[in-house]
């Protein structure tokens, strides 16, 4: 059928942020829904969300209580969401109780009363919770309807009285087969919360969606005071990378670093700063904001090992003012460190806080921290959830510095922990050495994909300006593992056995 | 006195008895005026808790008022919610059991729903503006 000719299907907005485009564009109008999962996961929540997001006076929503949570007790919590609106309720949202019809005459109780509140309200959308507490067998056995002709006849009546349902229920996986209810759902929405370790992570399946197409797998979501919050777990992934028409770099605010990368970090590339503890890596990322700051570009860090007000005044004894952008929106600083994070969260977060600011730059300090503040179960795929993580904001045209902190070893220079260093465009590498008996500082830029830079190995010190880089340590080999030897001794060791060859 | 059986939720109930007197043709006494009270929140309640919740509820209400009025020691909730052993002599004691019962509400939904449901069955309720103060509806 050609695009002429075939019915539209009209969808409604959730009002859960992230679930309309895992649900590819929303609600279904007039489908039949069933919203599942275990106690506590967010399944009223989730009802409620979508009714005060849709419920008008002249299309109400019915909500039906049946056995479950009464509907005072209902109204006790959820109006401590911010979502809920008092002045909606009994005009625009309407709860009704059910327990009495059921008990004293069954489904077909039920279903007369649902259908004389359906025809007298016209509602829009059209709740029963809990679902599952109606078919109990107990409660219908030796009653004159089955649960299969129950079900067929409310998804007929509501279909037909142009309603969108939800029928919330807390079933369990092993009850999906053969289950009638599961067959004549339009929609299968599946709420779960998991335990790992001590996190407890939130996710959600669109298992079936009739007439559109939604986002395939597990998706996280958050309960907070506003209201259930969706991440799509492709979120970021759609779209292409901006291009730029000409590569503008971006300085880091120490000029000789600048020249080092052939002019500084080109705009809306990931740059990793690599190094051991104290080696200055968080500075760097500092200076890189505060230069953005100054040329007009507003910023943002994700910090994760210290607070936002601890982070500007560590800026300050640098010389460095982030207050007064933070005060004045131009710099944004997420401090996020709930231990069951999740990265799209994470990233959702970042999204958001761009669209506020209208950010050119990134900071994430550090990726350890970020590791660690993510759920268990989230820590094992880190590696792909940073490439999508990057992917996204890199498509947003957004430049991205990263710092990592790397084990410092004397034998080797290691890049990375997580071999991430493909995810990057540049990386600059910061790292101790041992020079006549003294702990000092070198620095290198290691890669940068888009053009030329300097090879040279730079000593750089940190001092109350900042980093400040002094010139190629030209007399040491092997400076790169730490432990560099003079040339000349080198020259002599050399020499010595020229002579005794 | 319970946190939220306050001067006002006592206030507001002596106004709906008096409405309910008002309203009532025939005149009716103190007594019928608590059961037309009660029986007109009794559709909305019912509606949001169910039969068995809107009798649980105005049940607590009446031992609550029993506390501060023995005279309403002979009153109690029939199965259908209604009221029962009603006694002229208690009858002023009614207000009472009103105002227990919509602090009741107040504490499960709210101030800001509670008078919602009450502006619902009582739309022209004369000085409907009744405000609860924030120290009392906790």
């Amino acid at each position: 059928m050609n695009e002429q000719t075939k019915v539209k299907i009209n969808q409604l907005p959730t009002g859960v942020p992230g679930l309309d485009e895992i649900l590819g564009g929303g609600l279904p109008e007039f489908s039949f829904n069933i919203i599942a999962g275990a106690p506590g996961c967010g399944k009223t929540t989730l009802a409620h969300q979508m009714i005060f997001a849709n419920a008008t006076v002249e299309r109400p929503a019915l909500y039906f209580t049946v056995l479950g949570e009464p509907a005072l007790k209902m109204l006790r919590y959820q109006q401590q969401f911010s979502f809920f609106d008092a002045a909606k309720l009994n005009n625009a949202v309407r709860f009704v109780n059910l327990s009495q019809d059921l008990i004293e005459r069954g489904l077909q109780g039920v279903l007369d009363e649902i259908s004389k509140r359906v025809e007298a309200a016209n509602p829009s959308i059209v709740v029963v919770d809990s679902f599952r507490t109606v078919l109990r067998s107990e409660l219908h056995e030796g009653k004159d309807m089955a649960v299969q002709t129950f079900v067929q006849q409310l998804a007929l009546l509501l279909t037909s009285w142009e309603a969108t349902t939800f029928l919330i229920g807390e079933y369990s996986e092993s009850e999906l087969r053969d289950n009638p209810v599961f067959t004549v759902a339009d929609g299968l929405l599946w709420l779960f919360q998991q335990v790992d370790r001590n996190s407890v992570v939130r996710k959600m399946q669109i298992m079936k969606l009739r007439g559109q197409a939604s986002v395939p797998g597990l998706h996280t979501f958050r309960i907070t005071e506003a209201g259930l919050q969706a991440f799509s777990r492709t979120l970021g992934l759609v779209g292409q990378r901006k291009t730029f028409d000409r590569v503008k770099y971006l300085s880091m605010g120490i000029p000789t670093l600048d020249e080092m990368m052939g002019g500084g970090v080109p705009e809306g590339d990931s740059l990793l700063i690599a190094g051991s503890s104290g080696t200055g890596k968080s500075l760097m990322a500092t200076q890189f904001l505060a230069a953005g700051i100054r040329a007009g570009e507003p910023g943002i860090a994700a910090v994760f090992e210290e607070r936002p007000n601890e982070y500007t005044a560590r800026a300050s004894e640098f010389g460095l003012d982030l207050q007064t952008p933070l005060a004045d929106g131009k710099l944004e600083v997420i401090y996020l460190r709930p231990l069951d994070l999740s990265v799209d969260e994470m990233m959702q977060e970042i999204l958001d806080a761009v669209k506020r600011t209208g950010a050119k730059r990134l900071v994430i300090d550090s990726l350890a921290g970020f590791e660690m503040a993510l759920a268990p179960s989230f820590r094992t795929d880190f590696r792909e959830s940073l490439y999508r993580m990057i992917f996204a904001l890199t498509a947003v045209g957004i430049t991205i510095l990263s710092t990592l902190e790397m084990p410092e070893t004397f034998t080797e220079l290691a890049l990375s922990t997580y071999s991430i260093s493909f995810l990057t465009d540049d990386i600059i590498r910061m790292r101790y050495v041992e020079i006549d008996g003294q702990l000092s500082q070198i620095m290198m830029v290691v890669k940068m994909r888009r053009g030329a830079h300097s090879r040279e190995i730079r000593q750089y010190q940190i001092t109350t300006e900042g980093i400040v880089i002094g010139e190629r340590l030209k007399n040491y080999v092997d400076l790169i593992t730490g432990i560099p030897q003079p040339i000349s001794v080198l020259r002599s060791e050399e020499l010595l056995l020229n002579r005794k060859v | 006195m319970r946190s939220s059986d306050t001067p006002t939720t006592r206030e507001l109930a002596q106004r709906l008895l008096v409405n309910e007197e008002v309203e009532a043709n025939p005149v009716v006494s103190d007594m019928q005026s608590v059961c037309r009270v009660c029986d007109r929140l009794r559709r909305p309640l019912t509606t949001l808790a169910g039969a068995a919740g809107f009798r649980s509820l105005l049940s607590r209400a009446l031992t609550l008022a029993k506390q501060e009025s023995p005279a309403l020691g002979a009153w109690e909730v029939k199965p259908d919610g209604s009221l029962d052993g009603l006694n002229g002599e208690a009858a002023q004691s009614g207000v009472v059991l009103i105002a227990q019962l919509i602090g009741l509400m107040i504490t499960f939904i709210g101030e800001s729903l509670t008078m919602r449901l009450v502006h619902d069955v009582w739309v022209d309720l004369p000085g409907s503006e009744v405000s609860f103060g924030r120290n009392e509806s906790k």
